[in-house]
């Protein structure tokens, strides 16, 4: 096993977490940071073009974010992972391409077969990513040195990286299950990927967060770091806690819900501290402002941690 | 409008669905507005098909229960509950409603065992994610049609998943379209579609392997049998959700990006004709903005260096806060506006506590249905000058509509 590289140096990330934890700042920011380090950065998320806004693109000042990579700022492309794109691709790669064949595939049966049939739609988002990560450039090396995958929320982020091994699990010859090992390759390999569990300095994400590394070891995709974003500093004494604890009782007042919020942080990351081993990154509460420059100020202190990081 | 059309909607609707960005407090909406109903005396189900165990955490139920675990009466008591209301909850898991639809539909229990022992099938939640959405309507169907429950309280998942549990019966329709389904069966009965068949199972056969494609092709025959039952179900359920019994709620937090998803949604419900009940803003600070700051006689026996530094400290903070209250007032009004009279616009605070615990949900309630609260909580966030008579002030005092300020 050499599977000593450091998380922020492998080429695979996955941001994980559940909703509202700001798992897409820090997917934009795990891009930046790569890029400002030389990288040449592919940064994804899930989504139909067609139907929702993009996420990622809000960052870039623009609403929509295609299937084929397009570049969106300094050393950073983007697109988005859709499932349609990736069963065409899978379809030109094992089906011969005869006219019969072509008018199949574009039939309504066989449109509604993959936008129904169970797996299909993950299939294709997975495919979609795996030739991403197999694209290479004219001079035959990757294309992309670092892919940052902004993962769907918790549930979904975990079928999706479970995927490879329950396919292999029901198929296990043929084109697809080759494919499913080529991804396998990537995503179950530590000297690759890293997944990032993106949580929140409170009780219920901290939890949340904690069950989301429980299900990654059920996946074999290597779980690299928490990264606990809007950390907040408590900058009280223990004598400031309980005598303004004590105040607070019988008088609220402006700022408790603050003061509160810090006291619950504090417990919530030494709960977090206390429950894993893994690195723990913690973020300042940086507000990243959307529909503009994203901020680099979170990518400058990824870099920060990254060197520390071994 | 005000927060008592929203207690018009738990007394008179059958089924609350609660919609939004992932991270805005769906669920704690979702248990609060069951837990006021369930005051009212209503038989009351809480259910959530977010992946998450928030509502487990609060409520006190466990994952793979295949029926919703009622709050014991002692529990009940303590918040306000008391006969005939009652409040359950539930953690939907699709493999356990398919277990049943296999049961359902299958002529004996053999059969049932044989199906359900196929190898794909084994593996159908872990394979179908978008089964959570398939059989969310199915387990809705189910409370619906029997009488068990007066109200079902529904939390989706984060807005885009949800979309597509909207859109389900659609896409759920097409594909079972049998002319189109049966060609992907071993059998297909006319020329033209043996044909097809043959071509289509070609493909399969390529892509998967023969040997993956026979065992496909067997378990889509089980497949369709549950799409089928399931299907037939949600062409009623689409027409219900479309009906009066029905109320859609759109919930957001008091940021642009959650805001911005809210909207996206209530196009949506428009589109897809889904009645919709109106806009729940949650976590906002609006209601502290007439407390005072900390001062030195609050804590008269606290050493003074201690107490000086804790005021500025406190001060701080308020000062801080002072500014995301004038956001949130900004939101709210651009909320408002949105909102017109068209629908309603309630406003929940940011609670000092994780809203976590039944109490802080008992607030909540409190505050949803426009009655007075009980708990210490809430005392906190009631503003010392009440803009309206009526005891919590109603989002339209808050956010006067442009014509009448």
């Amino acid at each position: 096993m050499t599977e000593n590289v450091p998380p922020f140096e492998r080429r695979v990330h996955l941001i994980m977490g559940k909703g509202g934890v700001g798992r897409t700042t820090v997917a934009v920011s795990m891009a930046q940071a790569a890029a400002l380090r030389g990288k040449r950065v592919l940064l994804t998320e899930v989504g139909d073009p067609e139907a929702t806004k993009s996420a990622i693109g809000a960052f870039f000042g623009r609403e929509e974010l295609r299937v084929e990579p397009e570049h969106v700022a300094p050393g950073i492309d983007a697109c988005r992972l859709w499932a349609e794109k990736g069963q065409e691709s899978f379809a030109r790669t094992v089906l011969p391409t005869g006219p019969l064949v072509k008018t199949a595939l574009r039939s309504r049966a066989m449109r509604r077969l993959m936008s129904a049939a169970p797996a299909f739609h993950e299939l294709g988002i997975f495919y979609h990513l795996l030739s991403l990560l197999e694209l290479c450039g004219k001079d035959g090396q990757e294309q992309y040195s670092a892919v940052i995958v902004d993962m769907p929320a918790t549930g979904h982020a975990l079928a999706l990286a479970e995927l490879p091994k329950i396919t292999l699990q029901v198929i296990s010859r043929g084109p697809l299950p080759n494919a499913m090992r080529r991804g396998q390759a990537y995503i179950n390999n530590p000297a690759v990927t890293a997944a990032w569990v993106v949580t929140l300095p409170e009780q219920l994400p901290v939890t949340e967060s904690l069950e989301l590394l429980e299900g990654l070891k059920r996946t074999g995709v290597p779980a690299a770091g928490v990264i606990l974003n809007r950390h907040l500093d408590n900058y009280f004494s223990k004598a400031e806690i309980e005598v303004i604890e004590g105040a607070l009782q019988d008088h609220p007042v402006r700022g408790t819900t603050s003061f509160q919020r810090i006291q619950t942080a504090d417990r919530s990351s030494t709960r977090l501290r206390e429950s894993t081993d893994l690195p723990i990154v913690q973020l300042d509460n940086i507000v990243n402002p959307i529909n503009g420059d994203p901020s680099p100020a979170l990518a400058n202190a990824l870099n920060q941690v990254a060197g520390s990081l071994r | 409008m005000s927060s008592s059309s929203l207690a018009r909607l738990l007394k008179e609707k059958r089924v609350l669905v609660c919609c939004g960005a992932g991270g805005v407090g769906k669920t704690t909406v979702s248990a609060s507005l069951a837990l006021g109903a369930a005051q009212a005396g209503l038989r009351v189900v809480v259910i959530t098909i977010d992946p998450s165990r928030r509502l487990a955490e609060t409520l006190g139920v466990s994952p793979n229960q295949d029926a919703p675990t009622e709050l014991s009466a002692d529990r009940l008591a303590s918040v306000g509950v008391s006969p005939p209301g009652s409040l359950s909850a539930w953690m939907l898991d699709p493999a356990l409603v398919c277990d049943h639809v296999v049961r359902t539909v299958s002529k004996s229990a053999a059969d049932a065992e044989e199906l359900m022992n196929n190898r794909l099938y084994k593996n159908i939640a872990q394979l179908v994610a978008g089964m959570q959405e398939y059989t969310a309507v199915e387990a809705l169907h189910g409370f619906v049609v029997d009488d068990r429950y007066d109200l079902v309280v529904l939390d989706t998942p984060p807005s885009r998943n949800a979309l597509r549990f909207l859109e389900t019966p659609h896409r759920a329709n097409g594909f079972l379209d049998p002319k189109i389904f049966n060609l992907f069966l071993p059998s297909p009965d006319g020329a033209l579609q043996k044909a097809a068949g043959k071509v289509i199972r070609k493909i399969l056969d390529l892509g998967l392997g023969e040997e993956s494609r026979t065992e496909l092709q067997q378990f889509l025959d089980l497949f369709m049998v549950i799409l089928k039952h399931l299907n037939h179900n949600q062409e009623e359920m689409r027409n219900f959700f479309a009906s009066s019994d029905v109320s859609f709620l759109l919930v957001t937090s008091p940021n642009q990006a959650a805001v911005e998803e809210a909207f996206y949604f209530e196009q949506k419900t428009r589109e897809l004709n889904l009645p919709l009940g109106g806009y729940i803003l949650n976590r906002s600070l609006i209601r502290e903005q007439s407390l005072p700051t900390l001062s030195l006689n609050d804590m008269p026996s606290a050493p003074p260096g201690v107490a000086e530094s804790a005021v500025n400290k406190m001060m701080d903070l308020a000062a801080q806060e002072d500014e995301i209250i004038q956001r949130h007032l900004a939101l709210g009004r651009q909320l408002q506006e949105r909102v017109g009279t068209s629908s309603q616009l309630s406003v929940l605070p940011r609670l000092r506590t994780d809203a976590s615990d039944l109490e802080a949900l008992v607030e909540l309630s409190h505050i949803l249905k426009g009655t007075q609260p009980i708990s210490r909580h809430a005392e906190a966030s009631r503003p010392s000058v009440p803009p309206s008579a009526a005891g919590m002030p109603t989002s339209q005092s808050w956010f006067p509509p442009k014509n009448q300020s």
